[in-house]
């Protein structure tokens, strides 16, 4: 049972949630749109939620999604000015966005300034509660409350994960996920098959906005903490390198990228103090011999085709 | 069925194009022709709702179209095939077709619109499955063109068509071109290949820094002794 311990329990959730994090910054980057505004959306998230279960003791799961559509609203908001901008000076807004949303925390009564909100209900409890109420405890299942805590967080996010997945795997393939390759590949081809840009990036955009709203609610409430510093510049850039070192082709690349992003640190723990130093070098190394992302759109299929070629050459080696 | 009259349009404090004046009557082909950088382009791009002009008016089909987004213009019945193709590469040649029906909803009519692009355009049949970016320049302009098609157009806009393509294959997209137009659809092309654009046009336009200075006929073009001296090489002064 070692390995069920709460604490190896909380990574693996937390890999599950910027599993969430990583497919918020894939659609919106599916339009091609660089946008570091995914912390800021995830404090506002975050925050909202929080506010709405600590002041308002509103269910938890109502919460999280009222958080989630709050990022959304403010994402139409800050899209109309700025989704006209490209690449780097979209980047810079968006950017610029994040710390705005982080200073009005640090300033505002309701959020508790510096100090942020403690506290919060947690996910793990609230889902214990349940089973409880179904006449299901801990001990019969085997485990410490603690434990059952963790694991119910877990499975938990592991749903939400697997539903979101699912959906932005049909995303892809519909009309709208078309516009979004389209729009990224050649926007002036795009416009002359009539597609409306603005509308599609502005979706994208709030797409993403929601996804990171709803991390940010997860996030409290699985710590059941947060303080403006969460959501910092840092922030920004762990959830950018998802899709740098993943690659942001298809959502697996993403997805990837917040696996070994997040389970890095931990499998590196032996190292001690230089544990950053390798962290830093495996970058280094990924963008040096892969600057698309470890995976790319064709990377499975010549996997298949090398695997498949194996097979036929052994299968002559055979006669 | 187009009518541009007197437009203006700038990039920033430069003037691109200066109260150019075209129409282009419907079921005929017209040209527009002239140099690298008189303006061919941006007239066309202003046409197609991609840049807003400073001045002037543009109507289609008896509406003012000036300043309309393109998903509009496409609504409405106008196509644009790019310059330099716009083909999405990571897309394959039936995705390229799809998107380009992507504002039509008669499935029955995209099906049957697929199937006529696949009597013209035999190679596109061959390649269905193939990626667009894998293909000869050639090869991407007919997909560019019939994905155009795909929207139903009323109107047909093609913007250098012959661009960076070998003569036999230009010869074979201008054939193409004839022919869409008289299976019913009007077409505007710009371009440098000068010869190629008037023998198959009813009317041509010449565009010098950004002012039409000559128009007629095709024919009459062909035959036009300033059009011969700067555009076909012509005769060199005795």
């Amino acid at each position: 049972m070692d390995l069920l311990n709460p604490y190896n329990l909380q990574v693996i959730t937390f890999i599950v949630l910027n599993g969430i994090l990583a497919i918020s910054i894939y659609i919106t980057l599916m339009t091609g749109q660089l946008s570091l505004g995914h912390a800021g959306f995830m404090s506002i998230g975050a925050y909202t939620a929080s506010i709405l279960t600590k002041q308002a003791d509103l269910p938890l799961f109502a919460a999280l999604l009222l958080g989630a559509l709050a990022a959304g609203l403010i994402a139409l908001l800050i899209g109309a000015p700025t989704l006209k901008l490209h690449g780097l000076y979209l980047a810079i807004a968006t950017l610029g966005f994040g710390e705005v949303v982080r200073v009005i925390m640090l300033n505002m009564e309701i959020t508790n300034g510096a100090l942020g909100l403690t506290g919060l209900k947690s996910i793990g409890n609230t889902l214990y509660e349940w089973q409880k109420a179904i006449g299901v405890s801990a001990q019969s299942v085997g485990v410490s409350v603690m434990q059952m805590k963790a694991l119910l967080t877990l499975f938990f996010l592991v749903l939400l994960f697997a539903v979101i997945l699912f959906l932005t795997l049909r995303l892809n393939r519909s009309r709208i996920g078309r516009a979004f390759e389209a729009i990224k590949a050649d926007e002036t081809a795009a416009k002359a098959m009539g597609l409306q840009i603005s509308y599609y990036k502005m979706l994208a955009f709030i797409i993403g906005s929601v996804l990171a709203g709803f991390c940010g609610g997860l996030f409290a409430h699985i710590t059941t903490t947060v303080t403006p510093d969460d959501f910092n510049y840092h922030k920004v850039v762990e959830i950018l390198s998802f899709a740098v070192i993943g690659g942001s082709e298809i959502v697996w690349g993403p997805l990837f990228g917040a696996l070994l992003l997040t389970s890095l640190p931990e499998l590196l723990r032996s190292l001690a103090e230089y544990k950053m130093i390798m962290y830093g070098a495996i970058m280094v190394l990924v963008m040096a011999f892969r600057p698309h992302g470890l995976i790319a759109a064709d990377t499975f299929q010549k996997l298949f085709r090398r695997r498949s070629k194996q097979a036929s050459a052994a299968k002559k080696e055979e006669f | 069925m187009l009518r541009v009259e007197n437009l203006s349009t700038s990039y920033g404090q430069i003037k691109a194009i200066r109260d150019v004046s075209l129409h282009v009557p419907e079921g005929k082909i017209v040209s527009l022709i002239g140099a690298n950088g008189a303006g061919k382009t941006t007239t066309m791009k202003t046409i197609a709702g991609l840049l807003t002009p400073k001045s002037g008016t543009v109507t289609f089909c008896g509406q003012r179209i000036e300043g309309w987004k393109p998903h509009r213009l496409v609504e409405a019945g106008m196509a644009l095939v790019p310059e330099g193709r716009a083909i999405l590469g990571k897309m394959t040649v039936l995705e390229n077709l799809e998107m380009g029906a992507f504002q039509r909803k008669d499935a029955q009519g995209i099906k049957d619109d697929m199937e006529k692009m696949m009597t013209w355009f035999p190679i596109l049949k061959e390649r269905l499955n193939q990626l667009g970016g894998t293909m000869s320049g050639g090869q991407q302009q007919m997909l560019s063109i019939a994905r155009a098609l795909m929207s139903r157009p009323k109107l047909l806009l093609l913007d250098e068509p012959s661009m960076g393509l070998a003569p036999i294959v230009v010869s074979d997209i201008f054939k193409v071109i004839r022919q869409i137009n008289q299976e019913g659809t009007t077409v505007l092309i710009v371009e440098q290949n000068v010869k190629q654009a008037l023998k198959i046009a009813d009317y041509g336009y010449v565009l010098e820094v950004g002012q039409i200075v000559h128009e007629g006929t095709g024919e009459a073009l062909l035959n036009d002794e300033r059009v011969k001296e700067a555009y076909l090489g012509g005769r060199k002064h005795a």
